[in-house]
């Protein structure tokens, strides 16, 4: 009777230790709560800002749970469940790329009630003097937010995209300062795929004076692919900055066009971890080193369940007889 | 959310911001009965303003025929609708004696700010379509009915009239309260209310919330943009008046002259302060000849109409309250003091401040309606920021008889 009860205590903790390597080396992460590790590690190649290069392949993606933001106005959103985040850095460039579900492409803005798709990643600002609100910061810890838009990527920024039909006798003057808002110098009125912005509350997003955010977003077959990529270090005030061994905090929020989502109606995740690695992507084009960690994992422990079946059995049997 | 006051429903509501630093407010009056809509008003502005790519679909004034012409289509009735699906059966007046603090007596209803849930909207309201924005003098000159034995007064049995809309500036803007990021304010020294085009993201929430609907996405610029109440004339930062305050460019292209528009000193309370001699102050406050559009939207908008005589009252009421009649009763037979001060309409382009009456001959006395009438060939002078006089006209239009050298009509 001993031996039954210390049989199945043994088989529990093997089946939880089991349990735990997986989760570990999977990256599935069951706690929606429990932050997400994002690693950045070197690629062996660059991989430029195009979401389908081949560079991406190799790295292993992230699932990053989202919500509807509820917590101020205007509230709304939440039909995007989840993205898939990978990270890579090259030549000293921070690349993220970004994928997630939305199967109506929304890309244009142009007619007074369509809204674009769009997407952003937020950071810590580097004068942060702790971790900032996720909500756009807070005044002793800003944030630094790359913001990519649909329909500016996909140029549709003319109004012949929405009207090809239309005609227009003439505009007597054509010059920036009657296009009022780019002759304001409103990064939104200029035609740049993604903005580089800050903020230290919501309500006070701002515009950086440095724009040093690129980015590229391609369609999927079952919503959009965004590549983020900027320099590790920048001048722009309130800026994020990245070092190789270091980790930063990284948030993401995606609108739906469909929705009707812009502003704070979006859906938004709360800080994941982000590692930006001083390592080389391991096993970058063989064989993955955390593969065969895994595999040793399942067939040690699955052999060492089997051994314990096995006693057990035999211990079994014997005192049948 | 602050408590202020809207003299307009007389009582207090709910808004986002609190009161009590702006020191005036851009304010006008325009008189519906002399409207022919010929739309100079219209051009002036789209010349002035609305001329550039993206622009193509904004009017930041325009001229519609009621009860079916709207810009955007049928603007007013859908937010009727919203508001009293929100409040079924809730949304009237309680109309009781005029006073200054409550001209028009109580709206017990509730207002846009009020029907609004404050997390996911600010203010009720809803963001048209792009073809709701398109054909901008639909239904033009379109009666409700064909009267085959025409049409007489007190309310014609067909009948339609143009409605001249701008910006309203209102006292609790409603694209303000929307703005998530203040990127839409009001002016402290004129109350004028603008979109700023460095701030602005495109959000549309002004657009969505704007009673009125004259905050308008412009797709060029992907940022909206609103009615700048011509605030360098206001300003009288404009070269032509050497810094005295000249009226916006759709008031001064009347030919119809309906509209005189001014500044009116404010009290911290949000209240117009008492300013007997200012001729928008007395058309408002103590003629009470002129009235707010839409009123029970609570934003407290600055134009102010002189109803149209001919229309049936409850479409009145419901588009300018329950001071309608009274309006209508004084303009119909106006005072001494009313038809003087009419007479300053479009009679100079700078903002008049002050007005002054030299009373002057009875110059004709009949019966209308069993009313006796007299009327007196009155001078109005007018005065402008600095108190120099800038316009003198009389009640009576001046009669001039051609000399004998023009008697062949060879001019």
């Amino acid at each position: 009777m001993t031996m039954h009860v210390r049989s199945r205590k043994l088989l529990v903790a093997c089946l939880v230790l089991l349990t735990a390597a997986v989760l570990q080396f999977t990256g599935v992460n069951p706690a929606a709560s429990q932050t997400v590790l994002l690693v950045a590690y070197e690629s062996p190649r660059d991989p430029g800002l195009d979401p389908t290069s081949a560079a991406w392949d190799a790295v292993r993606a992230v699932e990053v749970p989202l919500a509807a933001q509820r917590g101020s106005y205007a509230a709304g959103g939440g039909s995007v469940a989840t993205v898939r985040l990978k990270a890579l850095h090259y030549g000293g460039s921070l690349y993220i790329r970004v994928e997630w579900t939305d199967r109506t492409e929304n890309a244009s803005a142009l007619r007074a009630e369509d809204f674009t798709d769009a997407v952003a990643l937020e950071f810590p600002s580097r004068t942060a003097a702790t971790v900032p609100s996720v909500c756009m910061g807070q005044p002793d810890a800003g944030v630094n937010i790359w913001y990519w838009r649909a329909d500016v990527d996909a140029g549709n920024v003319a109004l012949a995209a929405a009207y090809p039909n239309m005609q227009v006798d003439g505009y007597p003057f054509e010059d920036d300062t009657f296009l009022t808002a780019r002759g304001a110098a409103n990064p939104v009125a200029a035609d740049r795929p993604v903005q580089t912005l800050t903020s230290r509350l919501f309500g006070y997003l701002n515009t950086s004076p440095v724009q040093d955010a690129a980015g590229k977003g391609t369609r999927t077959e079952s919503g959009w692919a965004v590549v983020f990529s900027r320099t590790f270090r920048s001048t722009g005030p309130d800026h994020a900055d990245f070092a190789p061994g270091a980790r930063t905090d990284l948030a993401v929020a995606v609108w739906d066009g469909a929705n009707r989502e812009r502003d704070g109606m979006k859906s938004v995740s709360q800080f994941a971890t982000l590692q930006v690695a001083a390592a080389s992507l391991p096993g970058g084009g063989g064989i993955d080193g955390r593969f065969i960690a895994l595999a040793a994992i399942l067939l040690v422990g699955l052999s060492g369940i089997g051994i314990g079946l096995a006693i057990y059995g035999a211990a079994e049997r014997s005192r049948e007889r | 959310m602050p408590r202020v006051y809207n003299w307009q429903l007389g009582r207090q509501m709910d808004y986002r911001f609190e009161t009590g630093t702006q020191k005036r407010q851009f304010a006008a009056v325009f008189n519906i009965n002399r409207c022919i809509a010929c739309q100079t008003c219209t051009m002036a502005c789209k010349s002035t303003w609305t001329f550039s790519p993206g622009q193509e679909l904004m009017w930041w004034n325009n001229v519609e025929t009621k009860p079916f012409g709207g810009y955007p289509h049928h603007w007013d009735t859908k937010l009727l609708a919203l508001q009293e699906a929100a409040d079924p059966g809730g949304q009237v007046w309680d109309a009781r004696a005029p006073t200054r603090a409550a001209p028009y007596g109580t709206f017990v209803g509730k207002t846009i700010f009020e029907t609004a849930d404050g997390v996911e909207k600010q203010a009720t309201g809803y963001l048209p379509t792009d073809d709701e924005w398109k054909s901008p003098n639909l239904f033009e000159d379109t009666a409700t009915r064909f009267s085959p034995t025409g049409a007489t007064l007190p309310e014609h049995s067909g009948w339609f009239f143009y409605l001249q809309r701008i910006c309203n500036h209102c006292t609790f803007p409603a694209c303000v309260a929307a703005c998530p990021r203040n990127a839409a304010y009001k002016r402290e020294e004129d109350g004028i209310v603008l979109i700023d085009q460095q701030r602005c993201r495109g959000y549309r929430k002004c657009v969505e919330a704007c009673p009125y609907k004259k905050a308008m996405y412009r797709p060029t610029t992907r940022t909206s943009e609103k009615c700048i109440g011509c605030y360098p004339r206001v300003e009288g930062t404009d070269p032509l008046t050497e810094s005295i305050p000249m009226e916006t460019r759709c008031m001064t292209a009347c030919i119809g002259k309906i509209r005189l528009q001014g500044l009116v000193n404010v009290q911290p309370d949000g209240q117009w302060a008492e300013d007997r001699q200012n001729p928008l102050y007395y058309l408002v406050h103590v003629e009470r000849v002129a009235l707010p559009l839409y009123p029970q939207f609570g934003t407290q908008p600055n134009v102010y109409y002189i109803p149209p005589r001919w229309v049936p009252r409850d479409y009145l009421h419901q588009m300018f309250g329950p001071g309608a009649d009274d309006a209508i009763a004084r303009y119909t037979n106006p005072s001494r003091e009313l038809l003087a001060v009419l007479q300053l309409f479009r009679a100079t382009q700078k903002i008049i401040f002050s007005y002054r009456i030299e009373p002057g001959p009875k110059t004709a006395e009949f019966t209308i309606d069993g009313q006796k009438r007299e009327i007196y060939n009155d001078t109005v002078l007018g005065f402008d920021s600095k108190g120099n006089e800038i316009v003198r006209i009389t009640v009576n239009e001046p009669f001039y008889e051609r000399p004998d050298r023009f008697a062949m009509n060879t001019i």
